[in-house]
């Protein structure tokens, strides 16, 4: 057929095309490995619920290699999607003085990394103390 | 879906609302989850029963306090929304883009499920 | 004496007279280090082929026109120079996710629609007499908007991004940045107009940040973070309309 426009395919595997492409579908992919994870916290949190026998039983369980590999990749995952939410950041909430725009870094510690480590920084002392 | 003559649907739709959960819920996965899988993946856990056994008393008495109780909550919940309407756009975007209001229900429907357990069992530590 | 150089161009064509599916055609083009690949494209066009079409109009990165895909990527080919890809091919392409009219040359109808869409220019419920003078801006308000109105519609974040290959009812990150650059703009009254039309379900959320379209852009407009401002701005305007369903935050029926 000729005559009219040319219409180029559709490009199914288009994330392949760009290494831009693929880090974003890494970053898309990290909230798999999330949900995953969240799922497994909310069954830790049930074992708390039926008593500290089965909670230690289940943290018994959690201790064997293939959790801790499962729970590093989890991690590894999630450390990733705070790298990448945080990045995003100084786009997404431009902070003004005057007008002059927060320079990107400063937006980064103030609105991610300072919180971030703050909050873990709380967390490991509640659980470790 | 009512659709304008430009083919394009022209009345406001929900999505704003799944938005505004993603990124609040990217927010508190950023901040708080990292930490979290620390705590629960590589600190509390021991092949030790005596070790375990602490580490589950630990964990119920930081779990019985109802600050962290709304702090768990809050951040689970909205994590798992995060997730969900990722998953939902990633898979879109992979070429799903016929089911994406089918995709609602698994997702949206799956973060819900999440929710409801998740209160049942902070109710009950 | 030395041998001149030369660089070799694989050009798209289509002609849809006589092509049902477009073909690559190479040209020996006379290379020069201050020659841009729109330089080369009009060496051709005015020596070798006279039926090569393209686009182009000022040769400055201004207008907008030249934008087309060079081995791969999105560019101005005022702006691509031949001695950043010299002594390799430069294989070049009509910009991605636009229908091919003519060889390099895309139909531009649908963006000019999704542009239209988004309602790019000032909005006013009263407009003052011109006795009255400017509406009056200071440089902090001005700073609000600046970066989104440098925009010269040159498509490349179109052809960047893969959200507007498969969602035909995404408005893009052109239209959706201007659209923003009129919201933040402290003379305008027409935001709950535009938010009524990016609100639309994948008009504006069908972006997933991919962030390619900030990438490509030539003149540094950010439409990436734009559209995750306006998504904010949009979810707030939905949450009002949900509390205040009649009329809220509207300061005029939204939308035809």
């Amino acid at each position: 057929m000729s005559g009219g426009q040319y219409h180029r395919p559709h490009r199914r595997a288009w994330f392949m095309e760009r290494p831009a492409y693929i880090r974003f579908m890494i970053r898309e992919v990290t909230s798999f490995f999330m949900a995953a994870y969240l799922i497994v916290l909310i069954v830790t949190l049930a074992k708390v619920g039926v008593g500290e026998a089965a909670a230690a039983e289940w943290l018994q369980a959690l201790s064997t290699t293939g959790w801790k590999v499962a729970h590093a990749v989890a991690l590894a995952a999630t450390v990733w999607h705070t790298i990448t939410f945080f990045a995003a950041v100084p786009q997404a909430m431009p902070i003004y003085i005057g007008e002059d725009r927060l320079p990107a870094p400063i937006a980064k510690i103030v609105m991610g990394y300072g919180p971030w480590l703050t909050a873990t920084a709380v967390i490991l002392w509640g659980v470790l103390r | 879906m009512s659709r304008g003559k430009s083919g394009r649907p022209t009345r406001p739709s929900g999505e704003a609302f799944w938005w505004a959960l993603f990124s609040a819920g990217g927010v508190m996965a950023a901040i708080f989850v990292p930490a979290f899988i620390l705590a629960t993946g590589f600190l509390l856990p021991s092949g030790d029963p005596a070790a375990a056994a602490e580490g589950a008393q630990r964990l119920a008495a930081l779990a019985g306090w109802w600050p962290v109780k709304l702090v768990l909550l809050g951040v689970i919940t909205l994590s798992l929304f995060h997730c969900a309407h990722r998953i939902r756009h990633t898979l879109m975007d992979l070429g799903m883009r016929n089911l994406a209001g089918f995709l609602k229900l698994p997702c949206y429907g799956g973060a819900l499920a999440g929710t409801v357990w998740l209160a049942l069992v902070l109710w009950g530590i | 004496m030395a041998e001149t150089k030369t660089i070799t161009l694989e050009l798209f064509r289509y002609h849809p007279e006589t092509d049902s599916e477009p073909r690559f055609q190479s040209y020996e083009v006379p290379y020069d280090e201050d020659w841009v690949v729109l330089d080369a494209i009009n060496w051709i066009k005015d020596y070798v082929d006279g039926s090569v079409t393209h686009r182009w109009s000022c040769r400055m990165g201004v207008c907008g026109s030249c934008g087309m895909m060079v081995n791969g990527e999105p560019k101005l080919t005022c702006a691509a120079f031949l001695k950043n890809y010299y002594p390799f091919p430069i294989k070049v392409e009509p910009l991605v996710n636009f229908p091919v009219e003519r060889d390099l040359v895309v139909d531009m109808e649908g963006f000019m629609d999704k542009l239209q869409d988004v309602k790019p220019y000032i909005i006013r419920d009263d407009v003052n007499d011109t006795s009255e003078g400017e509406y009056l801006q200071t440089p902090a308000e001005l700073a609000q908007y600046k970066q989104y109105s440098m925009c010269i519609n040159c498509m490349l974040c179109y052809s960047a991004c893969p959200v507007v290959g498969h969602e035909d009812d995404f408005l893009g990150p052109a239209a959706l940045a201007l659209g923003h650059r009129y919201n933040k703009d402290s003379r305008d009254q027409g935001q709950s107009e535009r938010l009524e039309v990016m609100l639309r379900s994948e008009a504006m959320w069908g972006c997933t940040f991919v962030g390619e379209c900030t990438v490509v852009c030539p003149k540094h407009v950010d439409p990436a973070g734009a559209i995750q401002q306006a998504k904010a701005m949009g979810a707030q305007e939905y949450f009002k309309r949900f509390v205040m369903p009649k009329g809220a935050g509207a300061t005029k029926g939204a939308g035809a």
